[in-house]
């Protein structure tokens, strides 16, 4: 019996390998996809984009690469089918060059589906280093940061941006973050220039971003994976995100009870270890 | 002079964008918008000094035939293909990340991306075994730290309320088992009460818990984000906060002056 409890806190960690691929695996095959209500922060953000009036600026800032595709990217789709949707105008940009490829393919395919021109209805701006000087100088000019867009178009060329000017042009700000551009957004972006902001952030770096929300220096907040089901949930568009969640409630599920048995593995061996 | 000037001019950037922010108005605001274009212009440079570096050291590696010189040719050989492709296609279409150019269709979509989101993922089987391995109820502030996070992760799945029975009907258990045994080991009557009746009060919660649980999951995850965790946080926050405003001021005033080095 001391023998199974040991070994029961001392599984191979191939073993734990093994559940977890197949675990997040099965459902892919298997096509499950669970039905769920959308979490508060995400219907909040759904309504900051929602109650914009038709032809509103929406910025969104693509601060995420490759490694963070699989969360952000069906949310970012999800969310361009709400703007394009609501005859909204989009402006891209960001702050990670190695993931804005990204934005821009799923710009160029959402503005395909919904027949919005580029130059009229979205524009795309690229990169820029230097971070914090990039965004309060967006805040004065947008032109002294990006004269030309990312085919080298200049700006006053193009009809979207002849009246886009600074952050008082912008109705809201969605910001795509992988990593701490986010507490840039909203330290200087927010705090000195009042910009509306929706935070999208993968589920390590979403628990960050939570004081700012409940201090009202973003409107909306969106976690993880399950963050871009909600927001898929809730523009009717079931997209990877929806059919991630299978998998991930069993590898959370996996993780948890793997954890319960080590533990009891750790308790009964020690129990037994201990002197009488 | 090699330390006086660095000082000198940090002392007087940090200052005048200092005043900048209060005092928005000409000559300062204009100051602070012209200081904004230098650091952006910098950090464009800072980027083909970090290529430079990257490069001379694993050019060192593969010139000294150290170990692992292997990856740094696969390397030097991997920046080669993407600057000279990246390149071929920004003069063709404009742009290498034109819709239609061959360096994001088949180098950036297929090779990149896949690479990169392949070392990523890796990172669920790291975190599954890593949880199993460490996660261990040692101390009451472990334990404290383990319950939170398996409702937290059970909370923020759709169907993550089915594993509560379970999970929460064997740690009620266990708990009880430990409460028991501990009052059969102690000597001291009013303890072993005191250890018995808190394992009976297991005992009796155990259903109620796990109903209320099994029924407002979310909402507990919820509570802990929004409660004991923001609070945390907030005052992490602000910790940081006053500590770099502190390190600012001592690298403006030419107190701290390690970055001179």
């Amino acid at each position: 019996m001391r023998n199974f409890w040991e070994q029961l806190g001392k599984i191979d960690r191939r073993i734990v390998y093994l559940f977890v691929f197949l675990g997040a695996s099965a459902p892919l095959f298997l096509h499950v996809v669970p039905k769920f209500k959308a979490s508060p922060e995400v219907v909040q953000a759904y309504q900051a984009i929602d109650e914009l009036p038709a032809g509103s600026v929406v910025l969104f800032s693509i601060d995420y690469d490759a490694a963070s595709m699989p969360e952000l990217q069906p949310l970012l789709e999800a969310m361009l089918t709400h703007v394009f949707r609501k005859d909204l105008k989009v402006l891209m940009m960001g702050h990670w060059p190695l993931g804005l490829p990204l934005g821009q393919i799923a710009l160029e395919k959402m503005a395909k589906r919904y027949n919005k021109k580029y130059g009229e209805d979205y524009v795309f701006l690229g990169y820029r280093p230097g971070l914090a000087a990039v965004i309060l100088n967006m805040g004065k000019e947008i032109r002294t940061v990006f004269n030309v867009d990312y085919k080298g178009t200049p700006l006053d060329s193009l009809p979207l941006m002849r009246n886009i000017h600074n952050y008082n042009d912008i109705a809201l700000l969605v910001g795509f973050e992988a990593g701490a551009v986010g507490d840039y957004w909203v330290q200087f972006a927010q705090a000195r220039f009042q910009q509306k902001i929706i935070l999208a952030a993968t589920a390590v770096v979403w628990p960050d971003l939570y004081p700012y929300l409940q201090a009202h220096q973003i409107v909306g907040l969106i976690g993880g994976l399950r963050g871009a089901a909600d927001y898929e949930v809730l523009v009717n568009q079931p997209g990877s995100a929806s059919t991630g969640m299978a998998s991930q409630t069993v590898v959370h599920i996996l993780i948890v009870v793997f954890i319960l048995l080590g533990n009891l593995g750790y308790y009964f061996t020690r129990t037994w270890r201990k002197p009488t | 002079m090699k330390k006086e000037i660095p000082l000198a001019i940090t002392f007087i950037s940090g200052f005048l964008l200092i005043v900048a922010l209060f005092v928005p108005h000409r000559p300062f605001g204009d100051l602070e918008q012209r200081f904004n274009d230098w650091y952006i212009i910098v950090a464009g440079f800072t980027l083909i000094l970090g290529v430079d570096s990257l490069l001379a050291h694993h050019w060192k590696i593969i010139r000294r035939r150290q170990p692992g010189a292997f990856h740094s040719m696969a390397l030097i050989l991997s920046f080669i293909v993407t600057l000279v492709w990246g390149v071929w296609d920004g003069l063709k279409f404009g742009n290498p990340f034109d819709p239609a150019s061959t360096f994001l269709r088949y180098f950036y979509t297929y090779v990149f991306v896949s690479l990169q989101a392949t070392m990523f993922s890796l990172l669920a089987f790291f975190i599954a075994s890593a949880a199993y391995r460490a996660f261990r109820a040692r101390t009451s502030t472990a334990t404290l730290l383990l319950v939170a996070a398996a409702l937290v992760m059970l909370g923020n799945v759709p169907k993550g309320y089915l594993a509560i029975p379970p999970v929460v009907a064997i740690t009620g258990l266990l708990l009880a088992f430990h409460f028991f045994r501990e009052g059969q080991e102690t000597a001291e009557t009013t303890m072993r009460i005191v250890y018995w009746g808190t394992a009976l009060v297991i005992l009796v919660l155990l259903y109620p818990v796990i109903q209320f649980l099994y029924h407002n999951l979310p909402a507990v995850k919820d509570w802990i984000m929004n409660v004991p965790h923001l609070g945390a946080k907030r005052g992490i926050l602000i910790g940081v906060a006053l500590g770099a405003v502190a390190i600012s001021l001592r690298i403006i005033l030419g107190i701290e002056r390690t970055y001179l080095r």
